[in-house]
């Protein structure tokens, strides 16, 4: 396997519910490789949810490491891993997540807002916006630049949501179902897009779904069930795709 | 870079910031308006409350001991000792004791009515006040009280230069009655005008016997005064020294010497301690005494001190109104911060950190304040300058008068806009608002991120 883009080791993630401890991951160990596609399947409260938002650095793990890059994610400090998330992964998510306020392209840039100052802004503002609107129309998007996500539909946001995962040109995508608040039909393509744009740019993904028939197209298929990984499967796909 | 960006456009989204905005301006505005009216007042109170009061006053104590009288009973070697100091302008000595007002001539009856109700608060006790006119005009605001408009129906005297001269058209059956200027109010409440006669009543101490006797004298008024001092032109009646002393058949000359000094606000109160000690030097005043050497202010102390402390009550009472304003944007911060929890998710997972997060709310306070305190301070600088404009406007809308211009004295309603002020009460706003602010943009930065984006 090429060297990992990120790792985790020994995962264990419990919550707190009421006066319960409840153990969500009982010890994960997962690695995912540069340009890789991992399929990442299981029924509802499985953990696959926690394990990629542990893998997106975005929760820590109550035990265990996780390493991003060949670097320890929760020995640096919070400024340094907020930066390793803004240039590092791009997240699509089921439910879109854009800012309301915004227009699809404001959304888009918002990753390169975040991670520059004032100054640097500034300067790089005109080319930012340019690329944005560049990528939107390669989406289809031409004449729904400066709307709201309000004013545009289910497919139409998805599509903004990964022009925005893209744009800093992240070496790690994670999308939880980014099809499942989706008609199949518009679902189908939105995936298309996403899928296409991750070949092309060689880039690692993890994608969470529910589906069989997308988890045929990865790599790899990671199963999870109560809190564990029942099943690693490199699948043909991954031969076909070499 | 976001968090400006992100704040500018949740304060545009957000309709409940610009409650928030309204809050500040109106809390600022209105702490501006009122601390300038009560500025305003202050000022004017005291130029009023100073009536014809000069800038310093002598009341020697006339105390006898074994050698006789210690200070003299005429007023001429202080009142040069006085003028010889460069720094004084003019200078006058003044009798002064205390009377019944009575009444002859038409309204007489009227008046022994009134005498002899003891009830009656009409019944006045004057102030009599014996004045060497040129004098008195060099040193005193006289001239101007006698030259000012008649407001209450009082009469002017008939020549400012002479104003003891018996009043034109004054013919009276018996013998020439000695003149004297009453009060407007005075004249007023008693139905009194140029020409008319009054009596006055009063008790002397005789120096030698100490007995008490009773002396009345009939007088001319010659013609009103208004000092703009309700107190002065209610109860003073002037007359010429000379008068009032055979009068009051006492040997003492004068009861005090005023001054009128070049520059008060610089010299007034060095003045006053070195005209004390070079008088005491001089055996003029009999330093036995404190205070025998004042300046207005002495004098006025408690009026003016009541109104500087109701100037400070109102500045507290109303930056509670700051404050209260500064709660709302805590309130709505506080709701932005948690209807925003599904952004601030989004923000944390694209790389906002805690502190960027913290930030943008910061910002949005900020932005708030800014708005709010900038607007607030133009429009109750605005206020207080359009003050009387709006009150006459406002008193025609809702038909009362507000501002009733026969209670106050002033026929404005008077507002100074003091700068460092506006200053002072803007930067008090932001420090407030922020500090406010500062509780749920905290909050926010801490949220945990995946909360917000776990479920829609």
């Amino acid at each position: 396997m090429s060297d990992a883009i990120v790792s985790a080791r020994g995962i264990r993630k419990s919550f707190q519910v009421g006066d319960r401890k409840l153990e969500v991951l009982h010890g994960v160990s997962l690695e995912v490789g540069r340009g890789e596609l991992v399929g990442v399947m299981g029924a509802s409260g499985a953990g696959k949810s926690t394990l990629i938002q542990i893998l997106g650095l975005l929760e820590q793990p109550t035990e265990g490491e996780v390493t991003f890059q060949g670097q320890s994610a929760w020995k640096v400090s919070v400024a340094e891993r907020a930066a390793l998330r803004n240039s590092g992964i791009g997240f699509v998510f089921q439910f879109y997540h854009l800012l309301p306020e915004l227009t699809a392209v404001e959304n888009v840039v918002l990753p390169a807002m975040i991670g520059s100052s004032m100054g640097a802004w500034r300067a790089a503002r005109r080319e930012n916006l340019q690329r944005a609107e560049e990528t939107l129309a390669r989406f289809g998007l031409k004449d729904r630049l400066k709307h709201r996500p309000a004013q545009l539909s289910g497919g139409e946001r998805q599509r903004v949501a990964i022009a925005r995962a893209l744009f800093l040109d992240p070496p790690l995508l994670i999308a939880d179902e980014p099809t499942g608040n989706l008609d199949s039909a518009t679902g189908e393509k939105v995936l298309e897009l996403l899928l296409t744009e991750r070949e092309e740019r060689g880039l690692s993904m993890l994608l969470v779904t529910h589906d069989e028939r997308l988890a045929a197209r990865c790599q790899r298929v990671v199963t999870m069930d109560d809190g564990k990984i029942q099943g690693d499967v490199r699948t043909a796909a991954r031969a076909a795709a070499r | 870079m976001y968090r400006f960006f992100l704040s500018w456009r949740y304060l545009a989204a957000r309709r409940t910031n610009i409650i928030g905005i309204v809050g500040i301006a109106v809390g600022v505005g209105a702490l501006i308006l009122i601390l300038s009216i009560m500025t305003g007042f202050l000022l004017e109170t005291k130029k009023s409350l100073r009536g014809t009061l000069s800038d310093l006053i002598i009341e020697p104590l006339h105390l006898e001991n074994r050698q006789g009288v210690t200070v003299p009973y005429d007023p001429a070697p202080l009142v040069a000792a006085v003028r010889a100091d460069p720094r004084v302008v003019a200078a006058c000595a003044q009798l002064t004791w205390y009377g019944i007002l009575g009444q002859s001539g038409a309204d007489a009856a009227i008046a022994n009515v009134r005498m002899a109700d003891a009830q009656s608060g009409k019944l006045s006790g004057v102030k009599l006040v014996g004045i060497d006119v040129a004098d008195e005009f060099a040193t005193t605001g006289l001239r101007a009280a006698l030259e000012a408009k008649p407001r209450f129906g009082g009469t002017r005297v008939h020549d400012v230069e002479h104003p003891f001269a018996p009043p034109p058209g004054y013919e009276p059956s018996g013998r020439l009655l000695p003149s004297c200027l009453v009060g407007e109010q005075l004249s007023d409440n008693w139905n009194l005008r140029r020409g008319s006669e009054i009596e006055i009543v009063t008790g002397v101490p005789d120096p030698k016997s100490g007995n008490f006797a009773v002396n009345n004298r009939r007088y001319v008024v010659a013609g009103t005064f208004r000092s703009g001092e309700n107190e002065m032109d209610l109860e003073q009646i002037y007359f010429e020294r000379t008068e009032l002393a055979d009068f009051l058949s006492s040997p003492r000359q004068f009861s005090q010497v005023l001054v009128r000094v070049a520059d008060y606000e610089k010299d007034g109160r060095a003045l006053r301690d070195d005209l004390s000690s070079k008088l005491g030097g001089l055996g003029l005043i009999s330093r036995r005494g404190a205070g025998e050497v004042r300046t207005w202010e002495d004098f006025r102390r408690s009026l003016l001190g009541a109104i500087e402390n109701e100037r400070v009550l109102m500045a507290i009472m109303l930056s509670l109104v700051v404050v209260v304003a500064a709660f709302t944007i805590f309130a709505i911060l506080s709701m932005m911060v948690t209807e925003k929890r599904r952004d601030i998710g989004i923000l944390s997972a694209l790389g906002a950190t805690p502190e960027g997060v913290t930030s943008l709310f910061l910002w949005i306070a900020f932005l708030d304040a800014l708005i709010g305190a900038l607007a607030g301070a133009v429009l109750g600088v605005l206020g207080a300058i359009y003050i009387d404009a709006i009150e006459q406007w406002l008193s025609k809308v809702l038909g009362v008068q507000i501002f009733n211009r026969n209670v106050y004295l002033f026929d404005h309603i008077p507002a100074v806009v003091n700068p460092l002020w506006v200053v002072v009460i803007v930067l008090g706003a932001f420090v407030c608002t922020l500090l406010f602010a500062a509780i749920p943009a905290w909050r926010a930065g801490r949220l945990d991120p995946l909360e917000a984006l776990r479920y829609e």
